[in-house]
């Protein structure tokens, strides 16, 4: 087992710590989070309930550490839906024996069906008789993506299952939440989920908010703030048309300002784009407002002409009422 | 009798369930013990997206959807646009239809890699194999380090993902598994580099950013030319030199896949990407008996009488309602059961290859695929099985990797990628393309300027369905009736068929 060197370790220590924005001297400690994450001392169950499988696709994304030796050696994937060979009876054999053994790492994927247990069955039963357990029992629980941190889609306005978030069940079920992280974005990137690991594993709990349980190394400056197109905003030059690129784009209904992640830094697919670089408005996918409210539109485009809409209705009923 | 229940049947996206009733073969040609009477495909999981977009913007739908699927979000999101240029009477741009074409290749080509390898190459490889491998590639040996190392802690679940599985028969030769292997092994990297080359258009994947009616968000730059055509480079290379031999190979060692999971005579395509707003690369049609048609979007309904749905059945989706009902009698999954005409249609890269064979088009791509079909004494007919549906993927991905080298070329970046449009107070649409698993459908109704009913009709609902209102069993629940299953208490037969079909359940319910 001497494949990776310690030296490689450090190199990549040091780059996870300095996404984290700690600096060079909590680099070797990172590097020993992931030793660990190597050796398999920790085993990793990884369930779904109503989820895209966009978060388990993400991580796959990883760029450094690299998905394979990500999924073999970091994580320790005990069980993973997609991934698994184990299939059938053979897979809920090895999940509740997993599950017996406490310590191990749940990493919880999509939303709880909470208004609608039929919604999520696993095995002809309700998911969450499943998931009751599996928090329980696990050492540290990741809410992986913004439908398990907050709901996310499913549990958009209107939605009729009664979708909730992890942190919704676990607290329904009286359950201490001291040990959940909730790692958002839709998809999760792959480097907060992994970086989140690793300082778990060898700092212990990160520091995180209160509310949502996010680590705040990743999730307290907002995009608007570290937005390469700040400037135009702060001199009120606004794009009014798709495609404008020297201009901010928050009168098309960039929701950066109300968006808490580090996307401009840490970019996706490893650093290859993103949002507003590719010329998109944030849909703040990161946070609690992400599709909750049908009044909150991704662009601002609509807005004009229903309001339009509603002063010409104001104004034929105040006509009629006058006849 | 025998029953055999596969829950959850992993290595494909999302809650699967299959349910088979199985006799004692009694045929002495085959040794195999067991022949599957008939099957129950069952989706576990529902959120109810249509229902949710109710009320909402149109133009909040390419995101929305896209999240019913982090597979194939992009078919979704484009599906939606196409729906709203409908809707808006609008059309798309040149550059606007280059940038969804080469967004989608990016999701086809990390999709057939995903699915080849990483789900269902390992109903065939022998992963125990890699412990006698003797050669030096760092990242083999590293992977049997590991093995080793896993077995010898006798921990639980050693060698996870990989073990513990179906007992069954593996590929024997040391050599093919290894160097399948290594393969698997190398697709990881080459299915992140795919999405990369996505995400330079897309600003992130998956779900992507920069999809909008008419167009993209984003312009053309010759910079991300340059950077997209590099990747895709190493792709193309990787699909000629790597995946289609794997697959011809996988296709010689288990020839007798051509003949076992054999789905309905009834193809469907919709056609995808679009060359111009009236033509598509791959044509759409309709193929039933043998007998070709045009596609018409108008013969599809919706049927709910096993569904969890208290909905009204057999409805056009224009008219279709999602009403869920957990504890309807009778029903045994999410999914509803789309028919064309009133058929069980199959659906995905097999079921798209025969159209363009009954349409004399894609010539290349026909021929690729005879000269491979040929190799094994199979012909075109026989694309129609669990193996064939892999070949028609990876003779697919090749065309239409080498085909957004031209579409990149084609792309001016001294026009605009999206124009500007109206929205309208009341307005209809519908979008229907080719998803990488089949056929897919949105269609949208607005009125005061916001979403009054979203449908849609997904690949994975019409292969995996329940019966519909006639009884009659989906794609997926026929290619299994008569399958030989060797040992009952290891079905790894019944997986490899359902898998050939590349099922994503999030989708199929939505
Ligand atoms: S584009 Fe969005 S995130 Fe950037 S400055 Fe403007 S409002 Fe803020
Ligand atoms: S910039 Fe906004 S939409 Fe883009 S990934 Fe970050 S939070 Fe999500």
């Amino acid at each position: 087992m001497n494949q990776i060197s310690r030296r490689e370790f450090l190199k990549m220590g040091a780059s996870l710590a300095a996404m984290i924005g700690l600096g060079p001297l909590y680099a070797p400690a990172l590097a020993e989070g992931l030793q660990e994450i190597v050796y398999g001392r920790v085993r990793i169950l990884w369930l779904q309930g109503q989820s895209c499988t966009g978060c388990s696709v993400s991580l796959l994304d990883s760029a450094s550490p690299g998905p394979v030796s990500l999924v073999t050696r970091y994580m320790s994937l005990a069980f993973h839906a997609t991934l698994s060979a184990a299939q059938g009876q053979v897979a809920m054999d090895m999940i509740y024996q997993l599950v017996q053994k406490p310590g191990y790492v749940l990493i919880f994927e999509g939303a709880v069906p909470m208004g609608m247990p039929r919604a999520s069955l696993v095995n002809d039963k309700p998911l969450e008789e499943l998931l009751l357990p599996a928090v329980q029992n696990a050492g540290v629980v990741i809410a992986v993506g913004t439908c398990a941190t907050y709901g996310g889609m499913p549990a958009a306005e209107g939605n009729p299952t009664g979708a909730a978030s992890l942190r919704k069940f676990m607290e329904a079920k009286r359950l201490n939440t001291g040990n959940l992280l909730a790692v958002p974005n839709c998809p999760a990137p792959p480097e907060s989920l992994v970086g989140s690991l690793a300082y778990y594993l060898k700092l212990g709990m990160p520091p995180k908010d209160p509310q949502f349980h996010r680590p705040t190394m990743f999730y307290s400056r907002s995009v608007h703030a570290e937005c390469p197109r700040y400037h135009y905003y702060q001199n009120s030059q606004f794009a009014s048309d798709f495609g404008d690129e020297h201009n901010c784009l928050f009168k098309l209904g960039c929701l950066g300002p109300i968006s808490f992640s580090d996307c401009p830094r840490r970019q996706w697919n490893d650093r290859t784009n993103w949002c507003v670089r590719a010329n998109s408005p944030c849909i703040s996918c990161s946070s609690e407002y992400f599709c909750a409210l049908k009044d909150v539109p991704f662009f601002r485009k609509g807005e004009a002409y229903r309001a339009l809409k509603k002063t010409v209705n104001k104004s034929t009923e105040s006509k009629s009422q006058g006849e | 009798m025998t029953i055999v229940k596969i829950d959850p049947l992993t290595r494909i996206e999302g809650h699967l369930k299959i349910e088979t009733v199985m006799d004692t073969n009694t045929d002495s040609k085959f040794k195999e013990k067991f022949r599957v009477r008939e099957a129950r495909s069952t989706g576990l999981m529902f959120r109810g997206v249509e229902v949710l977009l109710q009320g909402r913007d149109p133009m909040d739908a390419q995101h929305i959807v896209q999240r019913i699927c982090g597979v194939c979000p992009i078919a979704h999101g484009i599906a939606s646009c196409m729906a709203q240029e409908v809707a808006y009477r609008t059309e798309a741009t040149a550059n606007g239809r280059l940038i969804q074409n080469l967004i989608l290749v990016s999701d086809y080509i990390h999709s057939c890699f995903t699915h080849f390898y990483l789900l269902a190459a390992l109903d065939f490889v022998n992963v125990k194999a890699i412990l006698e491998y003797k050669g030096n590639d760092p990242k083999i040996s590293g992977l049997k380090q590991w093995a080793q190392q896993e077995l010898k802690d006798n921990r639980i679940s050693p060698v996870a993902p990989f073990l513990p599985r179906y007992e069954g028969d593996y590929i024997e030769n040391v050599d093919v598994n290894i160097s399948l292997l290594a393969h698997y092994v190398q697709a990881f990297d080459m299915r992140a580099l795919a999405y990369k080359m996505g995400c330079v258009f897309g600003g992130k994947m998956p779900h992507t950013m920069s999809l909008l009616p008419t167009g993209a968000n984003v312009n053309v730059r010759v910079d991300d030319i340059l950077s997209a055509k590099t990747k895709l480079e190493e792709l193309i290379t990787f699909i000629n030199q790597v995946y289609l031999p794997d697959v011809a190979l996988l296709a010689k060692s288990y020839p007798q896949y051509f003949k076992i999971g054999k789905g309905p005579e009834a193809f469907l395509c919709a056609g995808v990407f679009r060359e111009s707003n009236y033509d598509m690369y791959i044509k759409p049609g309709v193929v039933i008996n043998g007998a070709l048609e045009e596609f018409n979007q108008e013969m599809i309904t919706e049927d709910v009488r096993f569904s969890y749905y208290s909905s009204r059945s057999k409805m056009h989706p224009f008219e279709s309602e999602t009403k869920a009902d957990p504890y309807k009698q009778g029903a045994y999954s999410w999914l509803k059961a789309p028919r064309y005409k009133r058929k069980a249609m199959q659906v995905g890269p097999a079921a798209r290859l025969l159209v363009q064979y009954a349409r004399k088009n894609n010539h290349e791509m026909c021929q690729l695929s005879d000269k491979l079909l040929e190799e094994i004494g199979g012909k075109p007919g026989d694309l129609n099985s669990a193996m064939g549906r892999h070949l028609a993927r990876a003779v697919e991905c090749k065309f239409i990797a080498e085909r957004a080298m031209q579409w990149l070329d084609q792309l001016n970046p001294k026009e605009p990628s999206a124009k500007d449009f109206d929205l309208p107070e009341t307005g209809i649409g519908y979008g229907c393309l080719e998803a990488p698993r089949g056929t897919l459908g949105h269609w949208l109704k607005i009125k005061n300027y916001v979403i009054e009913n979203y449908q849609c009709v997904v690949p994975t609902t019409w292969n995996c369905s329940p019966r519909d209102d006639d009884g009659q069993p989906s794609a997926v629940e026929q290619s299994l009736e008569g399958t030989l299953v060797a040992d009952a208490e290891n079905p790894i037969e019944v997986g490899r068929v359902v898998r050939s079909f590349d099922p994503c359940i999030a989708c199929s319910v939505h």
